[in-house]
Formats: structure tokens, C-alpha cells, sequence
């Protein structure tokens, strides 16, 4: 039986509690949402102590489902004010699944300012929170050496923030430790980092040596229905070859044909330099230095499109960039060196700072005047004022937004708040329109409309034209909400569109491992149920359709090369959701106060 | 008709020897009036898998034909985020 673990940094108790019957239903993204509806009012301040920072692996954590663990991490988000689930990968979902926690909730906040806590999860999942005034405002990678060094030969995965979350800035991330130890992957979106430093959580340390929580109702089924979803993983030319060999940044050359790569703060859909920041270039680049170019960033991934770059000499530098980071320091700084893109993305991964946020900072920070598109030196010196906590450092670091008013730039390409990824949502408008609709905020693995719009994937919807952009959407986001659930891994869409035998597979693993009845239906549902949660705690903090809108620049300035503007109409926007009413009645819940 | 090709990926080797074009992966190719994209692909050796094809940057299938002066852009399946 799973249990809860309740972090009240306020009196700094740690309690273990089984799961309430209301949650026991739901893991990953439907439970840290489930919780966040139920247990923090949508009025209150993310940054004060009615705020919780939920984490939670999903239904498949601790199993040995491919690609099943990944970790949803939960709050009131201070960057967009809506009901956020920031996901990532690395070692930690696991972890805590085999320790016997279905969540981790980090309640209240501390009275003392002076230090930071860490907090200790042990093989049976229980926990005691330690001062760690040593580890204050040190850097990601020093924070998780010195907890590693702290518990000796004990073997852990981390959970740290940077120096950003402590600074409560809002494009502030939490880093998660790979299978190498390093704290590299991301829950980057949302600045749930400045929630955690907000509680005066530095890190959290999960032994990795637990052995509960891996029980299935059906072990033969589930073994079978494992091999049978791997097997489509690899047989689907996406993620059985496409994503190992060239990881995510293979995206650029492609969207930039398509004319959809944001250059120079979303001034044109192509960009001049793009070989230089490449998924090719960055491979290329790779290989000559000795580097390795494909392994996997959590136990049980199949994919493995992850990959390190590295110095001249071979050694590590940071994690492979993906395409957002790549794109987000590159095109749209209009930087076309792989160097410069890396230097700027080791730095945010050691702040604890959202790279496709701070992409867009800089870009917009840039289109002040004050820095130069296209200069790497001014770009990490923009880093630096964030490291230094300086008035301007403070200002980039709340966001794309706080930066474009605090420096007169009028072209803000967010929504809700929250900066835009790499894709402009003109002449990709299925992206738009989950951009504008998504409960996230500008977010697009949401709804990864580009798998229709662009890539052929699960049918074709002509990218420039809004017709069937909605419908995609919806579908898209419901389905996403339901692989976030599972722990499972956004890549495994692509094969799940265009293989009916590996959808299967996940409703066959959900039944084998749990003893209920999955199909197609139920998945559907819960996906449907996660995004209930998050619409009516969304209109409880006072989000209205308003909010559901691309930036009014974006409908009348026309884009290079194609000329395009937005055109899906409000009413078809103001469709996506239409489903959220009937499930919420079908669920019995009601907009919080 | 003259044209600029272009091969991404895994599609790279297969680039024929030509005056390279606009990018490093680009190559400027002659080619009779009225090509299709899918007569391209036969004649450049393409493996048997799904491609992803762009004239001028608009996604096109195989049985579009090219017009001179334009931009043909092949991926094999790649995907992201």
C-alpha cells in the first residue's frame, strides 16, 4: 500500500499517511493536480505558505514499463497563477516509487529565513528534514555533490534547487539527478523552483535502494504487455531510430524549413545560422570531441535520445541540449554557435534557471537594444546579473514578460504569462492553439500539435491553415494529460499514434499492474479528469477566456517566409475545452474558492 | 529545370554531387520540367521508410510536382520537443 509523505516546512514535521481514498485513483500529473485542486485554495499566494510543491511518479513508477518514469511535480505556479504540472525525467520517480510513496507534499513554509533544508527519504519512504545553511545559494551540481557526499556510500537520487528558486525567481526550475548522478533534468516550466525556495527546500535525497511498490496483479500479463510495447518503441522509426541518433535537436532543420523557427524574438520563421545550432552540427560536434551521443535519462527508457555535450577535450560540459534549449539560445538570440548555446544552457542548468524562459528573456532583452542579437558574451553576462542577484538580474529572471516591460519591448510572446517555445504559432497553428488554450500556459508539449502540423505523425493537418487545429489540439492534450499519469515518457506519442498494437499496450500494462479494467476509454477519461482539475482551479484563481488568446500582435504581424498570422478563430479556441464541464460533473467537483 | 535539394538526417549521404546550394546539406540539381517529389526520391536511392517532404516550405506529398527555381526539402521520420 502506497503512502504519502507530508513535509510541513512550517513546523518541520515530516509524516507518513496512506493515500485518501479521493487520490488513490490518480498518480503523476491527475494526482499532483488532484491534490493541488483539493488542498490549496486557487486564491492564495504561490509564494506563500498555502502553497504546496507536490511530487509525484506516475502509475507506472517503480515498475519496469518503458519509458514509465517520469515525475510530475505540482503547485499554484507563481510564473502564470494556474494550477501547473512541471514534468521531468532522471532517476527520482523510481525512487520514490520503490520507497513506497505515491507523493511527496511540501506544505507551509519555514521561520527561519537564514537557512535552507534538505530533506531526507530513507528505504522505507520515511523522511526527516536537516538544516543545510552550508548548501544556500550554492549551484545545482555543487548543491547535489555535497548531499551525495553527505550520505557517504548510501546510494541516492536528488531532487535540488538552485540558487534562482532561492532568489524566488519565477522562471526558476527544479533540477532532477540522471543515472549518472548529475542533476540535469528539468522540471523546468512554471518557476516551481521558486515555490521550493519559497519553503526553503534545497534538496531532497531518495535512497534509491527500496524495494516496495513493485507488485502487479497479474505479473504474466504485465511482462507480455512490456514486451509488446517496447517492440512497437523500437519498431517505430521515430523513436526506435530518429530521436537515439540525433535526440530532439534534429526538430531544427525541419521547422525551419517549415518556416516556423522563432528567430530573433519571433521576428522571422527562418533562420540564417540554423546548421550551427543543428541536431546534426551538435551530433557532429559530439562524436569529434569523444563524446557519448545516446543513453536514456531514467532507468527503463528504450528511446534514449539523451546524450552529453562536452568540452574540446571530451569532458562533460552539460546535458545534450534539446531542441527548445537549443532553439531558445540559438534562433532566437540569433546565436548560430553550438558553444554559445551550451555555455548559456550550463549555466541555467547550475541556476536552476528554465531554459526556454530564459531563452526568451534574453531574446526580448536583446530586442531592447541593451545586448546584441547574436552575442554570446552579452547573453551570459545577462546570466550572470541572475547569478548575482542584481536589480537587472532580478527582472530577467521573472520571465520573458517582467523583462519586456521593465525594457520597453511591446513584442512579449507569451501566454498566461509563461514564454513560448520553439515553434511560432502563425504558421504552425495547431502549436498555437495549444498554446492559447493549454492550462500550462504557452507550453508545448501539452498538446505537440506539430506531430500532425509538421512531422506526419498520426495524420497530416496543413500547418498554415486553422482548419481541424482545434480538434487536434484537444485530443492531443487530453492525451498527454494521460501519459503524464502514467509517468510515461511524451516521446512514446509518436509510436501510439501510428501503432494501434502500442496504445494497447499501455491500457494492457495499467490492467496487469493493477488488477482494474483499462481500455481505451478509461485512458481517454483520465487524461480528461487531469485537465478538469486544472481548468476549474484555473477559473478559480481567476482565469477567463481572455486567457485563452495568442498575444494580439501575433494576429496582424506577419511572419517570414510564409506571411502568416494567426487566424484560428476565438469561438474555435474557446471549443478545445468543451469536454471539462461533463467530466467535472461526472467527477462531482465544482470550481474551488 | 534547376533546383535546390536538400537532405537532413540520416538522408544526408545520399546527396548527389552537385554545386552545393544554400546550406551545407543543400545541393543545386537539373532535373526535367514537371518532376514529381516521389520520382526524386527513386532517383536518388531513398530508403524504403517515411519521409517528410517540403516545397518551399510547404509539406508536400510524393505525387507533387516540382516547379523550377523551388526548394525541395527531404527528412526521414524525426520528431521531438
Amino acid at each position: 500500500m502506497a503512502s504519502i509523505l507530508r513535509v510541513n516546512m512550517s513546523d518541520l514535521s515530516v509524516k507518513k499517511e496512506p493515500v485518501p481514498d479521493k487520490y488513490k485513483k490518480y498518480a503523476g500529473r491527475a494526482l499532483t493536480d488532484a491534490i493541488i485542486f483539493n488542498e490549496v485554495p486557487p486564491k492564495s499566494d504561490p509564494l506563500g505558505p498555502a502553497n504546496k510543491l507536490v511530487f509525484a511518479p506516475g502509475l507506472f513508477g517503480g515498475t519496469t514499463a518503458p519509458n514509465g518514469g517520469r515525475i510530475s511535480v505540482g503547485a499554484k505556479s507563481p510564473l502564470t497563477g494556474g494550477l501547473k504540472e512541471s514534468n521531468s525525467g532522471g532517476q527520482v520517480a523510481h525512487a520514490l516509487s520503490k520507497v513506497g510513496l505515491a507523493a511527496v507534499v511540501v506544505e507551509g513554509k519555514p521561520v527561519d529565513a537564514n537557512t535552507v533544508y534538505v530533506l531526507d527519504i530513507d528505504e522505507n519512504g520515511d523522511g526527516s528534514l536537516m538544516a543545510a545553511p552550508e548548501l544556500k545559494g550554492l549551484d545545482n551540481y555543487a548543491t547535489a555533490e555535497k548531499m551525495r557526499a553527505f550520505k557517504g556510500d548510501a546510494k541516492i537520487a536528488t531532487v535540488t534547487n538552485g540558487p534562482a528558486g532561492e532568489m524566488l525567481m519565477k522562471a526558476a526550475g527544479i533540477a532532477f539527478s540522471d543515472m549518472k548522478d548529475l542533476p540535469n533534468r528539468f522540471a523546468g516550466r512554471g518557476g516551481l523552483g521558486a515555490v521550493m525556495g519559497s519553503k526553503g527546500l534545497k534538496g531532497i535525497a531518495v535512497a534509491t535502494g527500496g524495494t516496495k511498490a513493485v507488485e502487479h496483479a497479474d505479473k504474466d500479463a504485465f511482462i507480455a504487455a512490456v514486451r509488446k510495447f517496447s517492440n512497437a518503441l523500437k519498431e517505430h522509426p521515430v523513436s526506435g531510430q530518429g530521436l537515439p541518433t540525433y535526440g530532439t535537436n534534429v526538430l531544427a532543420n525541419i521547422i525551419n524549413e517549415a518556416g516556423g523557427y522563432p528567430t530573433r524574438n519571433f521576428s522571422d520563421g527562418r533562420f540564417e545560422g540554423v546548421e550551427g545550432i543543428s541536431g546534426e552540427t551538435m551530433r557532429e560536434i559530439t562524436l569529434a570531441r569523444g563524446g557519448n551521443v545516446k543513453h536514456g535519462c531514467h532507468t527503463g527508457c528504450v528511446i534514449q535520445c539523451s546524450r552529453y555535450y562536452v568540452h574540446e577535450d571530451g569532458s562533460y560540459w552539460t546535458k545534450g541540449p534539446e531542441y527548445e534549449t537549443a532553439w531558445a539560445f540559438g534562433a532566437d538570440c540569433g546565436i548560430d554557435s553550438m558553444d554559445g548555446v551550451a555555455a548559456l544552457d550550463r549555466r541555467c542548468g547550475e541556476l536552476g534557471l528554465d531554459t526556454i524562459e530564459m531563452g526568451n528573456v534574453i531574446a526580448v532583452y536583446m530586442e531592447s537594444g541593451k545586448v546584441a542579437f547574436g552575442d554570446v558574451a552579452g547573453a551570459l553576462a545577462a546570466l550572470e546579473e541572475c547569478a548575482k542577484g542584481t536589480e537587472t538580474g532580478k527582472i530577467l529572471g521573472n520571465g520573458a514578460e517582467a523583462t519586456g516591460n521593465a525594457f520597453g519591448v511591446t513584442r512579449i510572446p507569451v501566454v498566461k504569462h509563461q514564454a513560448m517555445p520553439a515553434y511560432d504559432p502563425r504558421p504552425i497553428q495547431g502549436i498555437g492553439v495549444t498554446y492559447a488554450t493549454s492550462t500550462q500556459g504557452a507550453d508545448h508539449t501539452a498538446g505537440y500539435s506539430i506531430t500532425a502540423n509538421v512531422l506526419g505523425v498520426g495524420g497530416t493537418v496543413d500547418p498554415l491553415k486553422s482548419e481541424g487545429q482545434a480538434a487536434l489540439s484537444q485530443g492531443l492534450q487530453i492525451a498527454t494529460a494521460m501519459l503524464d499519469s502514467f509517468g510515461l515518457c511524451i516521446f512514446v506519442a509518436f509510436p501510439v499514434l501510428d501503432i494501434p498494437a502500442a496504445f494497447e499496450a499501455i491500457f494492457e500494462m495499467a490492467s496487469a499492474h493493477t488488477g482494474d479494467t483499462w481500455d481505451a476509454d478509461a485512458l481517454m477519461k483520465l487524461g480528461r479528469e487531469a485537465i478538469a482539475f486544472e481548468r476549474l482551479f484555473n477559473e478559480g484563481a481567476g482565469f477567463t477566456a481572455a486567457d485563452d488568446r495568442i498575444p494580439a500582435y501575433m494576429l496582424t504581424e506577419k511572419l517570414p517566409p510564409h506571411g502568416s498570422v494567426f487566424t484560428v478563430t476565438d469561438a474555435e479556441l474557446d471549443s478545445v475545452h468543451d469536454f471539462v464541464a461533463a467530466t467535472a460533473a461526472e467527477m462531482g467537483i465544482t470550481k474551488p474558492e | 529545370m534547376r533546383i535546390e535539394l536538400a537532405l537532413f538526417a540520416s538522408l544526408e549521404p545520399y546527396l548527389p554531387d552537385a554545386d552545393v546550394g544554400s546550406g551545407r546539406r543543400t545541393r543545386m540539381i537539373d532535373l526535367p520540367d514537371g518532376t514529381t517529389v516521389g520520382e526524386v526520391v527513386a532517383r536518388l536511392g531513398l530508403p524504403d521508410q517515411p519521409r517528410i517532404c517540403f516545397i518551399d516550405g510547404r509539406g508536400v506529398q510524393e505525387s507533387d510536382a516540382i516547379r523550377a527555381g523551388s526548394r525541395l526539402a527531404i527528412f526521414p521520420p524525426v520528431a521531438g520537443g
